[in-house]
């Protein structure tokens, strides 16, 4: 009898070791995994700030180790060759204007097409959604000649309008699809309070959506900061022009100055980490369970 | 929401603002570039109709064709690499786990990076003579298997595949880890009360709960990749050959380094038809596995 | 709770407008345009407009910004407004900019392909009451890149051979060559010794795909055909890309390609990668434009270098010493300068192309056009590759051909160096494209 007991408490602690075991080993797998994940993601960036101190024979001749002799001329070089002290207040400017107008008109259309049925509703969403399927530079020439003729040319509303209108279809698209997932009954309790639309929206829906709100705002940032081709053709004047103008400074007609050149684009990538990690919260806290409680 | 419908007003207010922007400065100018597709005009010369001489030109021209076939691959490798990889890494990283949010900044650094710093550095990666990928394979024993990536008009193409799923995996996690956090705990919860295991509950709970989110995702990934540009342009060129050269970057030369606003406009015209297609197809397809 | 989000949320849409507002007033339409014709004078000044590709400090444009800066320091009432914008960049901005017929007063250009639709779509105007002032300085001969219909329209800052062969002497003598091959047959042998040496014979990065048409075909179509060859093509339809000697010039390319003449790379790496190759000393030689001078010279001060054009081929019907090259870029006054304005701009192209500036620029390892006394002090190699030029200049392919054309060639080149196509292939279809332009 007491040999019985004796055994199976043996074999419970036996199976609970293996299962302890496992589960250990599951835990680091896990982190073998992400260690791995994490490193294959963030190795470009760590090339990219070491090589930012080598001279460009040296980049060639040394591409991956540590340089051997540390260029840290190549930021000062940086800083005046992509115009840096003036580029990048303007690139912020236009950036942060552009998400916000974008995200905030984004959220509030979103609100009407995912939360309302009426006629039209589903026309509506899919006529935005046409605007992921424009290819960009089909529409430079003709951008360019409407801001010409609207006399916005030169200006920055002049490219955050457009910034706007190509941000919207991607905004719309991912808060719609979020906001369409909350059950109706959320509304219904807070048109019986005596909520109005547009409380509901304020102080129910949009806190609710959060994490979509952070997702687009990351990637609106992302999208202004690195904009290109609408910025080439509608600016003009050097003290409006945005930061990827300038970074395209280094390469000239037959040489590049790699080494500058990735020390710019060190300075540069530091305000989207920043709003990156600054949404990051928001993005991984999720619906605090209470909002809907209240 | 059929309580409040009874006012359209609201309605109107909210979604005009956002409409208009949209319809003036992105509908129209597709649509004037539409209008140039039936002109041929070189943008420094007068326009002259020359009907749809344009598409005409666009259906036999062999180059068209392989820039289709290759922004297809490149759709291809996006949906099935890009989207499962992304999704696999949300779930992982959806758990309470120490370093979590290094591992996911991190994970999201390829989309924040510069195409250019992508471009060099796997361009670095993949260079024949002093690759890392071909150095790796050499040292165990695979000399054989080393290839030259970007040079070989066979392989170029799945080596800039490769580095997209690379770059975009980040966009897509940062998605799903947002719709992961709209399950309401409680679901888990029950199930876990009945004893289902965690496979299960990923597979009958988390993924269906998802579903939209995929969707989502996966039309973005279609209608990303068929306009993609940046990536290739700066890290092959089209080249060797015409053999990455995916549709808007062969629109783009058209455009501006030929001049032929005309055809260009008409190249851009078949991308947005083929991006609707490719879309609508899927999200039938998606749709349907919903019933 | 809802009370809190409500402020919350009040707080953002306040920050929200708050933005979008000192956006709006800040930066707004006041400050729009001074690029056109439109608002000419600031006071007593005159502003000019003036778009060029100097965003790189390299010493032949801090030459050319030195220039301009000059010039406004002895004309205080006039106002050249610069904008430097990347080469590949530029050509997308002033494409899109001539659409809309919104091109600055000053535009820098490129002679022959590039300038044809400005031309053509009236954009430019003619430069030839003033050309009297520089009958000394600048001899005739070296202007009809930029002369069209036959009007001058820009004139040339520079020469640019694009197509030497830079060799590493110390590597040459190695191998048992003390002296340049001269023929094609013994650069062949060359390139067998380097490899059996495991020397890169020469370095090429034509990722661009550029380099093997502006470097190679250029000087090496002309070996075998001959300097009538690419404007019968065009004009008259004398000659044909399917000519035997035309296809035999390809057929060299295939043949280096085939001979393992250059790194295994060549087609993933660009033509700055190419240059470090060299300049490392990994590979023997390298067939590159006298752009790669100046930046060989700053990085590799010491070393030996000698350079040399492509040797004789066998059969061919060119001259074995010449060099294909292309004036460098220019100055284009846009046709709608007029009065004043058009006044100010002669001014500052007399100022610009001086004695002094063709002088600074030599001094910058670049060759001129200009007839002037070399300064003491320039480089060895320079004066070498002045003397290689000396001989007989002929056209490059991408400053002749249709701008289609050239893309066809371009890319042609590249798949013949891979074996997917075949020189008889590009050839036909060249002669296609150059058939269907008529």
């Amino acid at each position: 009898m007491e040999q019985t007991v004796y055994e199976k408490q043996s074999t419970i602690s036996l199976h609970e070791k293996q299962l302890k075991v496992r589960k250990y080993s599951k835990k680091s797998i896990i982190y073998l995994l992400l260690v791995i994940y994490a490193l294959v993601n963030a190795y470009p960036i760590f090339w990219m700030f070491l090589n930012s101190f080598k001279g460009n024979v040296e980049i060639s001749q040394n591409p991956f180790g540590f340089p051997i002799q540390w260029v840290f001329e190549n930021y000062k070089i940086a800083w005046e060759t992509a115009k840096l002290n003036t580029y990048f207040f303007n690139s912020l400017i236009v950036s942060f204007v552009s998400v916000a107008i974008t995200v905030f008109l984004g959220a509030l259309a979103s609100y009407f097409l995912a939360r309302f049925t009426f006629r039209s509703g589903k026309i509506m969403y899919s006529f935005f959604i046409f605007g992921l399927l424009i290819p960009i530079h089909a529409t430079l020439v003709p951008l360019f000649l409407l801001m010409k003729n609207l006399g916005l040319l030169n200006t920055h509303v002049g490219l955050i309008l457009p910034y706007i209108a190509f941000n919207l279809p991607i905004t719309i698209f991912i808060l719609v699809s979020f906001m369409k997932s909350f059950p109706t009954e959320i509304e219904e309790s807070a048109v019986m309070d005596g909520c109005g639309v547009f409380r509901i929206f304020w102080s129910i829906i949009l806190p609710m959506t959060k994490p979509a709100l952070a997702t687009v705002v990351i990637l609106n940032f992302i999208h202004c900061w690195n904009e290109f081709s609408f910025a080439l053709v509608l600016l003009n004047d050097e003290s409006l022009k945005t930061l990827p103008l300038g970074l395209a400074n280094f390469a000239g007609q037959y040489t590049t100055n790699y080494g500058a050149q990735m020390a710019g684009l060190s300075l540069a990538i530091i305000p989207t980490i920043i709003i990156y990690l600054l949404m990051e919260e928001h993005l991984v806290k999720g619906m605090t369970a209470g909002a809907v409680k209240g | 929401m059929h309580i409040l419908s009874r006012n359209k007003w609201p309605i109107f207010i909210g979604l005009a603002p956002a409409l208009v922007i949209y319809l003036l400065f992105a509908i129209v100018p597709i649509i004037i570039s539409f209008y140039y597709s039936v002109m041929d005009w070189d943008g420094f010369t007068d326009m002259k109709f020359v009907g749809l001489e344009n598409f005409r030109e666009a259906l036999t021209d062999p180059i068209f064709w392989s820039s289709l076939k290759n922004n297809l691959l490149v759709v291809a490798a996006s949906v099935f690499g890009q989207i499962p990889i992304a999704l696999f890494f949300a779930l992982l990283l959806n758990r309470k786990l120490k370093g979590g949010k290094i591992f996911r900044t991190l994970g999201f650094m390829p989309v924040v990076i510069s195409t250019v710093i992508i471009s060099l550095v796997w361009g670095m990666m993949y260079n024949s003579r002093r690759g890392l990928f071909n150095k790796l394979l050499e040292a165990v024993g695979l000399e054989n298997l080393a290839q030259n990536w970007l040079g070989d008009p066979k392989w170029a193409m799945i080596s800039v595949c490769i580095t997209m799923v690379w770059q975009f995996v980040g966009l897509y996690l940062i998605i799903f880890l947002a719709a992961l956090q709209n399950i309401p705990q409680e679901i888990y919860e029950a199930a876990e009360i009945d004893g289902a295991s965690e496979m299960k509950k990923t597979r009958y709970i988390t993924l269906p709960m998802m579903r939209n989110s995929i969707i989502v995702a996966v039309i973005l990934c279609i209608s990303g990749s068929l306009r993609t540009f940046d990536l290739i342009y700066v890290m092959t060129s089209g080249g060797p050959g015409h053999s990455t050269e995916v549709l808007a970057m062969y629109m783009f030369d058209q455009t501006f380094s030929s001049t032929r606003y005309g055809y260009g406009s008409a190249l851009s015209l078949f991308i947005f038809f083929f991006s609707l297609l490719l879309v609508y197809v899927s999200t039938l397809v998606l749709k349907r596995k919903e019933t | 709770m809802l009370k809190k989000m409500k402020s919350r949320s009040f707080l953002v849409m306040m920050a929200f407008l708050l933005a979008l507002m000192t956006a709006c007033s800040g930066k707004g339409s006041d400050q729009a345009s001074g690029d056109n014709n439109a608002s000419a004078k600031d006071g007593n000044k005159i502003e000019l407009t003036f778009w060029n590709i100097w965003t790189d400090p390299s010493p032949q444009i801090e030459a050319s910004k030195k220039q301009v800066e000059a010039f406004m320091k002895e004309h205080p009432n006039i106002v050249i407004k610069q904008q430097n914008i990347p080469h590949d960049q530029y050509k997308v901005k002033v494409k899109t900019q001539a659409a809309g017929k919104q091109l600055p007063d000053l535009i820098q250009v490129w002679p022959g392909a590039e300038l044809k639709p400005l031309v053509d779509g009236k954009l430019i105007q003619p430069i030839d009451d003033m050309l009297s002032h520089w009958s000394d300085l600048l001899p005739e001969e070296k202007l009809g890149d930029y002369r069209m219909n036959g009007k001058q329209y820009a004139l040339p800052g520079s020469i640019t051979p694009t197509s030497l062969v830079y060799y590493d002497k110390d590597i040459l003598k190695n191998v048992g060559y003390d002296e340049f091959p001269n023929t094609y047959e013994e650069f062949k042998k060359l390139i067998a010794k380097l490899n059996d040496k495991k020397i890169i014979p020469i370095a090429l990065g034509n990722k661009a795909q550029w380099i093997l048409q502006s470097s190679y075909i250029s000087t090496i179509g002309d070996r075998l055909t001959g300097d009538q060859f690419l404007s019968s093509v065009l004009d008259s339809g004398d000659k044909k890309f399917t000519d035997e000697k035309f296809i035999q010039a390809v057929k060299v390319i295939k043949e280096l390609a085939d001979l393992k003449a250059f790194n295994e790379d060549f087609n993933s790496i660009d033509n700055v990668q190419h240059r470090d190759l060299f300049v490392l000393g990994e590979a023997a030689m390298m067939i590159d434009g006298a752009w790669s001078l100046g930046p060989l010279l700053k990085d590799a001060p010491d070393k030996n270098v000698g350079i040399a054009v492509f040797p004789k081929v066998e059969g061919g019907e060119g001259d074995p010493a010449a060099v294909s090259a292309v004036s460098g870029t220019g100055i284009a006054l846009n046709s709608e300068l007029k009065g004043e304005k058009l006044k100010a701009a002669q001014e500052f192209f007399e100022y610009f192309y001086s004695k002094e500036y063709f002088t600074e620029l030599l001094k910058a390892n670049v060759l001129v056009p200009a007839n002037i006394e070399p300064p003491a002090g320039i480089s060895p190699l320079l004066k070498e590759v002045s003397k290689l030029v000396s001989h007989k200049l002929v056209p490059v392919y991408d400053a002749t051909l249709p701008t289609n054309v050239t893309d066809i060639l371009n890319t042609g080149l590249q798949e013949v160096t891979l074996g997917t196509m075949s020189p008889e292939e590009l050839a036909e279809k060249l002669q296609k494209a150059v058939d269907k332009q008529k």
